[in-house]
């Protein structure tokens, strides 16, 4: 009896594994995260086209590109900011202009913009190929907010790796052009187009993209001014002031106040401060990238980390040069003009205040705001329409300053481009508008120096004078050729 | 006469009974159960509980065996004795004679592929954290690098050579049947290296299995080699009582010499003063006058003590036997702040619950508490300006730590600036060191349950279930007025991490001889999952100063840490050994392996291996001629097979998008470009080898020869980055390498006397790898360390050979650094000209005219392999009557190591200098390595960039082991029931021999790391702003009851 037991035991002991190995799940080898969703799904209802299309401006607004190191890095490479932490990870060597192809700003931006690029690229495709599910209009403005991204994402890049467009006209090599959505092996090769190729395609797609982009939306998203508002930037860019008047006046009114009479009413805030506090998305900001608690810029890629002051939240990377636009009279003791109040005095230097949210560096990035468009206006127009110019100098000026009238001499036909000029700098300082703007007009960088560190004088277009193409892009395409 | 005696003897000889005892030599404890047999004769006793017999033999016995498992048998002539006491001697080369290859157990001796077999015992009392740190030297083809001294820092464990480019390469760690969690499992500072959840003292044996006919068994994951580990099992007799007890002491060695505060202040002004800038550093005074003089190492390292103390209860009888164990292990580490406290416990049981039922359990628990600062000593920390081995090098000198009222010094988010008009950006190393904590506390349960049956003899089901669940809770916070919290006005992050692995095995294994054939075969189905779970948050903005713990009161939470995984495995495997007359030998095994992470079609992958070998010395020509008098034994053995590496990550193939913000508004991104056509890795690996044995086994000499050829290897392959693919990458099958050396070990007893005994084993392996194909038609995949890149993988040249530009020391005419570009021109660089004058010519017809900047990524040329091109080990051990001495060194070389420290150690910001940094350049024609400093210059040192002044040979001798004992008297111990007692000193890495500059040579920050931004694989031989290693003395006591 005992023995039989122990025999159905045995057998017990056995049977039990077949049986459970028998039962396993068939899709056992069937495995997917549940944090991400396979690619099929990713067109699959309206609402994540949606999500997709804000998924190219999360990408633009990656704290390498737009989120905050694109706009430092054009402003430390002039000559308003002096470094203070002269540390290598917080853009020491772009401002001494002493990066190599190697230099982490220079491969990061570079991979961050064209990351940006291709979730504009695949939603061009995505959008084509599930048509169906969206409406006619919104596939459209889907379109044209990735073809607007895509523009804006070229002009950065040529920005910083591409001769200025004035150099040769656009002679010179710009930066590859990537126009098809990549995520497989192939396509790695692909050659450099010119300087004015790229302008080319950036304002094609600007004039493909501004009749479909909805005519209103939050600024956080392009609408149809916001392309407009870049139109008048890259002309300016590319010299061509004529067409910068012409695309600034289907938004900008012809005689003070000024403001756009169709699609969203942009036009200045009553307060500069209101523009950097609070309001991101008021009438004065045509595109403005949010940030959240959630969604923030990332470590040591934040504005108001580089620039307030520690005791606000501020890393005090980089304080304003006493000898740059610091040393304006806007900015002086007695100066009643509102931009001051963006800056601080701790010990002895001074400070730029104008993005202040701490930790975790929530202040949005303003990308385009209508007193740009103004100031580029204004400088479109000083020879052929200088009374509109001076107006509208002087709406941008006495926004702030009120009381403000400018000194005769400053507004002569030979002075008024270098009055504009001054007041973009005191308007959109740190903005990341200087090393374009000193590119486009062919100047050279001037030499500064503090305590911490000096960067010598890059005189236009020699050693240093625009960044080297990224090493990792030199190593896997063959097709490429260095600055 | 004598015959006449014997004759008389034998005539006289009747029925009658012999009596003894049957003790055991090495402790004298008796031995119950030991078999006692008359010799020629049918039937037998066995010893009692007491280890007595009693036999009743007749008169024509001539002698009476004795044999017990784990014993050698002994033979007694029974002459006219009517009391025989034995000791019987344990056969511990019995049992290290068989080497556990997971699923089986194979003789040694039958043995045709290879596999390296480590005793637990060469573990032993080794101040370690975790068993494979003292692997160092043990094994032919296996090399173990210690990463710096970071406790519980996974040292890079390569079995026969890095084995791939983008995969870990790390071993496959099998404990008692179940693959475990490896690698550093903390998600902060602390390391917390998974293999140091075990204790080293429960270990038995070690065998590790390099080629493929051994490992194949293992199919998809053993392209790595396979390590096995098996823990102890109770033996046969009365309880045993082992206690080992450690304590020690440990300190940093060969740390750099830096300057002191006057020398830092003459350097960094002269800096200045040469490019006419005005002197911004001076000396401070106190208020009493003294002047203040930080020695900031003092606030980095210590000396610490650890200890460490493992009790174990073992014992066995026919039915049941059992190992206990506890383990308590509580190491300070030389660095402030870094500590490791381990305890554990362990129940191995088997138990024959039917005749043909046995049934048992391996089950371990173990609780680790890892507590470091941060020392950015970690792979992805080099470069951290909160990192403790990089400040105790950088920071000023004259600058105090603390101020005069015991407060801080610090300015703002940096070091307090002291009499220099210049700020250190550096944090105050004293306030990190106190106010910051990093804790990774894992607790981890290891165990098995078997059932095994006989189902006719021979023939052997078996069917095992294993876990492995390893939970971690990581916490950290960093402190609000100095480093990293500043900003955030300090911060805490905690995850918790649920690593579980469920594995269940079910075989079918038969063995039997036939007359001269021997045959064993196995068949076996096994699946695996694997899931891994965490969660957690940072806390920012601390409301008190008083909350320094996550669970306080913060303003910010964002969510970190968050893992979410799983992989399944479903295997079929298979495996046959035969030999004829333990002549020849044949063996192969085969393996199916499903895995998750690939797509439906490549799911299923085929692995094997065969073996062949030939004991020349079982032939009778051989064991006729003469040579078989000195040369016993002698096998040639040969084996090949393919393998895989699957450590792809678990979902590969997909291609993903994944929800995200935009600001508040929903996104969703590209997030993987995955590769449906993506298979295993494999490995084809070729191994003969031949085993010699001198005079029956005092000599032995095993030689292999071993190629490892993987093809079809996986490649992060990198991408164009303007095209766009996240993360710049495509995991593919593309690319190839192979690795090819000898290794030799010799066993040598050079002399064995009952008073005096000497023996040697030496291993010694040689390694030559060799990238032959990449990705993107071959295009260079570099290795950067953070912000670095110091390594190139380049068809035709071992992977991550060290890649830099090079340099021909300093023009002595002005004192500049001399470059060497791509064209073989020289440059001198002076940071003192222009952007565009930087780089000038140094000769030729273009002699002081501006040249193009070096571009590191065009002009670096490769300076040689970074991986040891041979290494091994050799011990000696020594014992004089009661005492011991083992002396055990290690040695590795033929490589180049990147001492990216030293570019820091003499950069011209205000960073403080090594000593070496006062024979700078001051006069014209005077010959020095170290430029003409200017101020700010981050180029001439090696900072920007790296550069081939910086590159030193690996070559090292290291006695890593020096242990000295003594074993008290039986005698004395006997009357107090302790069976032995021994009492040593040791001293763990006591002396380097080595050119290299650094602290140790024994170096990769990198580690075990396969992230692209800095991988161990990509970039090994990297050191750079690492905390050195420590040297330890201990002192400690081993006793048996």
């Amino acid at each position: 009896m005992k023995i039989k037991l122990n025999n159905k035991l045995k057998y017990l002991f056995i049977a039990a594994p077949i049986v459970f190995a028998t039962s396993c799940k068939k899709d056992f080898l069937n495995t997917s995260p549940d944090t991400a969703l396979p690619i099929e799904d990713a067109f699959s209802t309206p609402a994540r086209i949606l999500s997709q299309v804000n998924g190219i401006y999360a990408g633009v607004k990656s704290g390498q590109f737009y989120g905050g190191r694109y706009l430092i890095y054009n402003d430390i490479r002039g000559e308003d900011f002096i470094v203070n932490k002269p540390n290598g990870v917080t853009g020491l060597d772009t401002w001494r202009f002493n990066v190599t192809s190697g230099t982490n700003e220079v491969v990061n931006l570079w991979g961050a913009i064209y990351a940006a690029v291709n979730r504009a690229n695949l939603v061009i495709e995505g959008v084509a190929a599930n048509a169906s599910i969206l409406t006619p209009a919104v596939a459209k403005q889907y379109v044209a907010e990735a073809k607007f991204s895509r523009a804006l994402c070229y002009y950065s890049l040529l920005q910083l790796y591409a001769k200025p467009y004035v150099t040769d006209n656009g002679a010179s090599l710009g930066v590859p052009l990537r126009l098809k959505g990549e995520k497989d092996l192939t396509g790695n090769d692909l050659k450099r187009s010119t300087v004015a190729e790229v302008y080319t395609q950036i304002l094609k797609d600007l004039n493909e993209a501004e009749p479909d982009l909805a005519l209103t939306l939050a600024a956080t998203r392009a609408s149809r001014n916001t392309a407009i508002g870049l139109k008048t930037r890259v002309y300016l860019s590319m010299g061509n002031l004529a067409s910068v008047v012409t695309e600034a006046n289907k938004i900008v009114s012809p005689t003070a106040p000024f403001t756009a009479t169709s699609g969203v009413a942009n036009k200045l805030e009553t307060n500069i401060a209101t523009v950097f506090a609070g309001s991101y998305v008021g009438n004065e900001a045509m595109l403005s990238l949010p940030m959240a608690d959630l969604d923030a810029p990332g470590t040591q890629n934040q504005l108001a980390y580089y620039y307030n002051v520690e005791s606000a939240g501020g890393n005090q990377e980089f304080f304003l040069n006493p000898t740059g636009i610091l040393a304006n009279a806007a900015f002086a003791s007695a100066s009643t003009d509102a931009r001051k109040g963006l800056t601080a005095v701790v010990g002895t230097n001074t400070w730029l205040t104008k993005f202040k949210k701490p930790s975790p560096y929530t202040d949005y990035i303003p990308v385009i705001r209508y007193a740009e468009v103004l100031l580029n206006l204004a400088e479109a127009t000083v020879t052929s329409d200088p009374v509109r110019s001076i107006a509208l100098l002087t709406a941008v000026r006495q926004r702030s300053n009120p009381g403000y009238v400018f000194p005769a001499t400053d507004l002569l036909p030979a002075n008024l481009k270098n009055t504009i000029l001054t007041e973009r700098r005191i308007e959109l300082l740190g903005e990341g508008f200087r090393s374009p703007d000193v590119m486009r007009l062919g100047l050279g960088f001037t030499a500064k120096s503090g305590t911490q560190g000096s960067a010598p004088a890059i005189p236009f277009n020699t050693a240093g004078y625009i960044w080297p193409i990224s090493s990792t892009e030199v190593q896997n395409n063959k097709l490429i050729v260095q600055n | 006469m004598f015959l006449l005696l014997f004759i008389a003897g034998s005539a006289m000889a009747q029925d009658r009974t012999i009596t003894g005892t049957v003790m055991a030599q090495e402790d004298g404890l008796p031995l119950p159960g030991v078999s006692v047999k008359i010799k020629g004769a049918t039937g037998g006793t066995t010893t009692g509980a007491d280890g007595k017999y009693t036999i009743r033999v007749s008169g024509r016995a001539t002698a009476l065996e004795f044999s017990f498992i784990g014993y050698i048998s002994q033979t007694k002539a029974v002459g006219g004795a009517t009391t025989i006491n034995v000791n019987l001697i344990s056969d511990s080369k019995t049992l290290s004679d068989v080497v556990v290859t997971g699923y089986t157990t194979q003789s040694k001796r039958d043995v045709t592929g290879s596999i390296a077999s480590v005793s637990g015992e060469k573990l032993k009392n080794l101040p370690v954290q975790s068993f494979e740190q003292a692997l160092a030297g043990k094994a032919a083809g296996v090399n173990i690098i210690q990463p710096n001294g970071v406790l519980n820092n996974p040292p890079v464990f390569r079995v026969r050579g890095f084995n791939s480019i983008s995969l870990s390469s790390y071993p496959l760690i099998i404990v008692d049947g179940i693959p475990v969690f490896t690698g550093d499992q903390s998600a902060n500072s602390a390391a917390g290296n998974a293999l140091g959840d075990i204790n080293p003292s429960d270990i038995e044996s070690i065998d590790i299995l390099k080629d493929a006919a051994s490992s194949a068994i293992y199919g998809s994951r053993a392209a790595n080699g396979v390590v096995v580990i098996t823990t102890k099992k109770g033996k046969q007799g009365v309880t045993k009582i082992n206690y080992e007890g450690w304590v020690g002491s440990t300190k940093a060695q060969n740390l750099t010499p830096l300057l002191n505060a006057a020398e830092y202040v003459q350097i960094k002004n002269e800096a200045r003063t040469n490019i006419g800038l005005a002197p911004a550093f001076f000396l401070q005074n106190r208020s009493d006058g003294s002047q203040v003089e930080t020695n900031w190492y003092d606030y980095a390292y210590r000396t610490a003590t650890a200890q460490n103390h493992a009790l174990n209860f073992s014992g066995a009888n026919e039915k049941t036997s059992y190992y206990v164990s506890i383990g308590y292990s509580n190491q300070d580490g030389f660095i402030l702040g870094n500590s490791f406290e381990r305890k554990n416990g362990r129940v191995n049981l088997d138990h024959k619950l039917f005749k043909n039922v046995t049934i048992g359990t391996n089950f371990s628990y173990s609780n680790t508490l890892n507590r470091a600062p941060n020392t950015g000593s970690l792979p992805g920390q080099t470069f951290s300006t909160v990192g403790l081995g990089r400040l105790a090098i950088v920071l000023p000198p004259n600058v105090a730590a603390y101020n005069e009222d015991g407060s801080y010094n610090i300015n703002g988010s940096a070091v307090g600036l002291g009499a220099n008009t210049i700020a250190s950006n550096f944090p105050n190393a004293a306030v990190l060191v106190n106010e910051d904590r990093n804790t990774s506390e894992s607790d981890r349960l290891i165990a098995n349950a078997y059932a095994s049956i006989q189902i006719v003899k021979g023939l052997t089901f078996k069917t095992t279930y294993g876990i492995d669940n390893l939970k971690i809770d990581n916490n950290s916070f960093v402190n609000r007025i100095q480093g990293d919290g500043v900003s955030y006005n300090g911060g805490a992050t905690s995850n918790y991490v649920k690593n579980s692995r469920w594995n269940w095995s079910n075989t079918l294994n038969y063995s039997n001889t036939f007359g001269d054939h021997s045959l064993g075969a196995l068949i076996g189905a096994e699946d695996q999952y694997t899931k891994s779970d965490g969660y957690g948050a940072t806390r920012q903005n601390v409301i008190d100063p008083f909350i320094k713990v996550y669970q306080g009161a913060f303003g910010i939470i964002t969510p970190a840490g968050l893992v979410q995984g799983n992989n399944a495995f479903r295997s079929y495997f298979g495996s046959l050994n035969y030999d004829y007359k333990k002549r020849y030998y044949l063996s192969g095994s085969f393996r199916r392996d499903g895995y998750s992470g690939l797509s439906s079609g490549n799911k299923y992958g085929n692995f094997g291996g065969a073996s062949a070998g030939w004991a020349i010395s079982e032939e009778n020509f051989y064991k006729n001629s003469g040579i078989s008098k000195v040369l016993t034994r002698v096998k040639i053995r040969g084996s090949y097979g393919e393998v895989g590496n699957i450590n792809i990550g678990n979902y590969p193939s997909l291609f993903l998008y994944s929800p995200g913000l935009y600001g508040a508004d929903p996104a969703l991104t590209f997030s993987q470009a995955g590769n449906p056509d993506l298979q295993w890795e494999t490995s084809k690996k070729a191994d003969v080898g031949i085993n010699l044995e001198f005079l029956g086994g005092r000599f032995s000499l095993d030689v292999d020869y071993y190629h490892n050829n993987i093809d079809n290897l996986v490649q992060n392959a990198p991408q164009a980055p303007s095209k766009g693919v996240p993360g710049n990458a495509i995991t593919t099958n593309i690319g190839k390498m192979y690795n090819k050396g000898f290794e030799f070990t010799l066993n040598s007893k050079n002399i064995d006397r009952e008073n005096f005994s000497w023996s040697t084993i030496f291993t010694f392996s040689t390694l030559k790898n060799e990238v032959t194909a990449l990705g993107n038609n071959n295009a260079d995949v570099f290795g950067a360390t953070s912000l670095e890149t110091a390594n190139i993988t380049r068809v035709g040249y071992p992977i991550g050979s060290i890649y830099t530009v090079q340099t021909a020391g300093v023009d002595p005419a002005t004192g500049e650094r001399i470059f060497i570009n791509r064209f073989g021109e020289k440059l001198r660089f002076s940071f003192q000209r222009a952007t565009a004058a930087r780089y000038q010519y140094l000769e030729g017809p273009n002699a002081g005219t501006n040249a193009p900047a070096i571009d590191a990524s065009l002009d670096a040329v490769i300076d040689g392999p970074s991986i040891p091109k041979w290494f091994g080990g050799l011990d000696n051990n020594f014992r004089y009557k009661d005492f011991d001495l083992t002396i055990g060194l290690t040695f590795s070389g033929g490589n180049k190591l990147y001492y990216g420290s030293l570019a820091g150690l003499r950069d011209q910001r205000f960073w403080n200098n090594e000593k070496d940094v006062l024979n700078r350049w001051t006069t014209p024609g005077q010959v020095t390595d170290i430029p003409r400093l200017v101020y700010g210059d981050n180029t001439s040192n090696g900072s920007a960039f790296a550069q081939s002044q910086n590159v030193f040979s690996g070559n090292f001798l290291k006695v890593r082991n020096l242990a000295l004992g003594y074993t008290l008297p039986k005698g004395l111990l006997s009357k107090y029931g302790v069976s032995n007692i021994r009492v040593y000193a040791q001293s763990s890495n006591l002396w380097i021999i080595s050119n290299y500059p650094g602290p140790d040579p024994e170096v990769s920050v990198n580690g075990n790391s396969t992230a692209t931004g800095n991988s161990g694989n990509l970039a090994p031989g990297v050191d750079r702003n690492s905390v050195p290693s420590g040297r330890t003395f201990t002192f400690g006591i081993n006793v048996g009851f």
